[in-house]
């Protein structure tokens, strides 16, 4: 695999075009939604009708069928306008729908890859509940075999897209006895009797995403819609996670240049002491280091994003991506309301979405204490 | 029919410094983008070609770098794009520009209806090249269209008679042109559409750029670039406004007083034939 650190052509598009359509169409409601915490249907259709929700799919199934790193890239500029959007398109195309393309069967990609491509049905992916979060093995929903199929029982929480979800990816267990071998994903369509959407949760940031608790109650799903093999949840959720935390951390990238570029505008400016305070050598410093590091999580990112297309392992990339880009938007858009001051505090400026918005990249496909188990793991199984 | 939408990339800020030594614009280290005005003129042409069927070129005179916005416009929908690109065709003035373009549209698509432009470039704001472009190929020119319609061709069998409204100072004229004809699109008309991310793979994968340099141009040296152009910048600054406002303080009849104190010998043929403060 050739490395090339300057962006070529196609990529330079992608950007252009998503940092126009983010610019035209996101920038002008994304604090009213935040504050609202409303979830944009009309910007969201639009997007559908321009192939957001289906970035990687192949055409013929209406998707853009873009490369790993033009998928970061949509996800990346989406970001430093609306994180709560961005997360959106990125859990939908990674965790939602790529599992199918990966997984299904024939039948199954022609039933559901269109409506996902087109983003009349949004996809989510539903793994954690009250007892599982970073422990997937303490998931209690069941899928128990029955005449017509198999009939689900449990409580998904934290469902991002949930309050939106026309498709839903659940995790289950049908094997109780066996650990690793016991669960499995059914794809569940949001009308489906037995399947209800709870409260939306009120959260700290990326408050435009319908995250929200999904009950399903002897929901009864054909055979027809079990994802893969029986069995084989574990190891579709990890391919999804792969992927999904490439997506996680272009939108951690994203948050990051957007919060970096408003302080620089800022920085040149507010005025104290008689100058611009970019003039000031600690600002300096404090964008000098904001932008070393953005560069480095980009590369980091994109070098994963690489490997994913060469058809490569890139487990451990992925995860060092994910954390890199969590912990550094974390830092970059606490800098940001640091250098705003006492304005970045304030709801007037944006930043301070940025910075309730960064936080929860270092939680959610993976925390940072998870992405370092994962990391130590590959190091540790090298040959000595 | 067929269609030719020039293209220009513009830098993608919003003010650009000049170089006041060179007096050109200081492009370099500026990301690029389509012309905001070529988006309207490229949208007429789409949505003339869904309505009417037939071709879109797109032409871009530029460096290198101008393939970003051919490849956009193919992803928008465009059916070839041409690149002309030559060290010798920098330093540009409006009028080398519309001699290239001509060239080029002459040489690869000499049988057009229209060619579309944009009204004016965000960076130079001439709104020449329109112009200008219609003069080097010989044909009728319309500037500043709002509106296009295709009618039925007068003759049988022969080119349709298009339709225009162009914005005219504060009212809107109706013109109908015979083609082959040059528009330039108002930025009020064709609100351009956001690319579909599905086009744009395509616009890479099944489509190679047309390259022009000078010489497949078959350019006169002599009439391109910095040699071909007309006009020279000699001085760019930036504009002081110096006036010193008068404000008038105190009781309104007072100040009227003054106003007419200071000013009288201007204000009265506006205010009125013999205008007295006391009336």
């Amino acid at each position: 695999m050739e490395m090339e650190f300057n962006a070529c052509t196609k990529h330079k598009v992608v950007r252009n075009v998503v940092r126009d359509f983010a610019e035209a169409e996101l920038r002008p409601i994304a604090s009213d939604i935040d504050r609202a915490a409303h979830f944009p249907w009309e910007a969201i259709r639009k997007m559908g009708e321009l192939s957001y929700f289906g970035l990687q799919a192949p055409a013929e199934y209406g998707g853009a069928g873009l490369d790993t790193i033009s998928y970061c890239i949509v996800i990346e500029e989406l970001s430093r306008v609306c994180a709560a959007v961005g997360l959106c398109v990125t859990v939908h195309n990674s965790v939602a729908l790529y599992p199918i393309l990966a997984f299904g069967t024939k039948e199954q990609k022609d039933r559901f890859l269109p409506d996902l491509c087109s983003g009349k049905r949004i996809g989510a992916f539903c793994l954690t509940e009250a007892n599982a979060g970073s422990d997937a093995g303490g998931v209690e929903t069941t899928a128990v075999k029955v005449k017509d199929g198999f009939l689900l029982n449990g409580t998904k929480i934290f469902v991002t897209n949930g309050g939106a979800c026309g498709l839903a990816l659940i995790f289950a267990v049908t094997d109780p006895a066996s650990r690793s071998r016991g669960a499995s994903v059914f794809i569940i369509e949001s009308e489906r009797e037995g399947f209800t959407v709870g409260e939306f949760e009120d959260l700290c940031g990326v408050r435009a995403n319908p995250v929200c608790s999904l009950f399903i109650e002897d929901c009864l799903v054909p055979r027809e819609n079990l994802l893969g093999q029986l069995g084989q949840g574990i190891r579709i959720g990890l391919t999804a996670l792969d992927t999904g935390r490439m997506g996680i951390a272009a939108q951690a990238l994203g948050l990051a240049q957007g919060a970096f570029e408003a302080s620089v505008k800022y920085s040149r400016e507010r005025q104290q002491f008689g100058r611009p305070i970019s003039n000031f050598q600690t600002i300096q410093n404090y964008l000098a280091d904001m932008e070393t590091e953005i560069d480095a999580a980009r590369l980091l990112l994109y070098r994963a994003a690489a490997l994913k297309d060469a058809g490569v392992r890139f487990t451990a990339e992925a995860a060092k991506a994910k954390l890199f880009c969590a912990v550094l938007a974390n830092k970059v858009t606490s800098l940001a309301v640091q250098i705003h001051g006492g304005y970045g505090y304030a709801k007037e400026y944006e930043v301070e979405r940025y910075f309730r918005d960064a936080k929860v990249t270092e939680i959610y496909e993976g925390t940072n204490e998870v992405q370092r188990l994962v990391i130590a793991r590959d190091i540790l199984s090298r040959p000595v | 029919m067929n269609l030719v939408v020039c293209i220009k990339q513009v830098p993608a800020v919003a003010e650009l410094e000049w170089d006041q030594r060179t007096g050109g614009l200081k492009r370099d280290l500026a990301q690029g983008m389509m012309n905001p005005a070529c988006r309207n003129a490229l949208e007429a042409a789409l949505q003339l070609k869904a309505d009417h069927g037939g071709a879109i070129t797109v032409i871009s005179m530029g460096p290198p770098q101008a393939e970003e916005i051919l490849r956009e416009a193919l992803a928008l929908g465009a059916d070839w794009a041409v690149l002309l690109s030559d060290p010798t065709m920098a330093g540009a003035d409006t009028l080398a520009t519309s001699y290239t373009l001509a060239k080029a549209i002459k040489l690869v698509r000499r049988d057009f209806d229209l060619v579309l432009c944009g009204c004016y470039s965000s960076d130079s704001e001439t709104a020449q090249v329109g112009p200008q472009l219609a003069e080097e190929l010989m044909v009728a020119g319309v500037a500043y269209v709002e509106t296009i319609e295709v009618l039925a061709p007068k003759i049988k069998g022969g080119r349709p008679t298009i339709r225009l409204s162009r914005q005219t100072d504060n009212f809107l004229e109706t013109l109908e042109l015979e083609p082959p004809g040059v528009l330039t699109v108002a930025s009020s008309g064709f609100a351009p559409r956001h690319v579909d991310l599905s086009g744009i793979q395509p616009a890479f994968s099944s489509r190679d750029l047309i390259h022009l340099d000078a010489k497949k141009l078959g350019a006169n040296p002599k009439l391109i670039g910095q040699n071909g152009s007309a006009t020279r910048i000699l001085k760019v600054y930036p504009s002081v406004i110096d006036k010193e406002g008068v404000v008038l303080k105190g009781a309104v009849k007072a100040s009227v007083q003054d106003l007419f104190q200071l000013f009288g010998a201007r204000l009265n043929g506006f205010v009125g034939q013999g205008y007295s403060p006391d009336d």
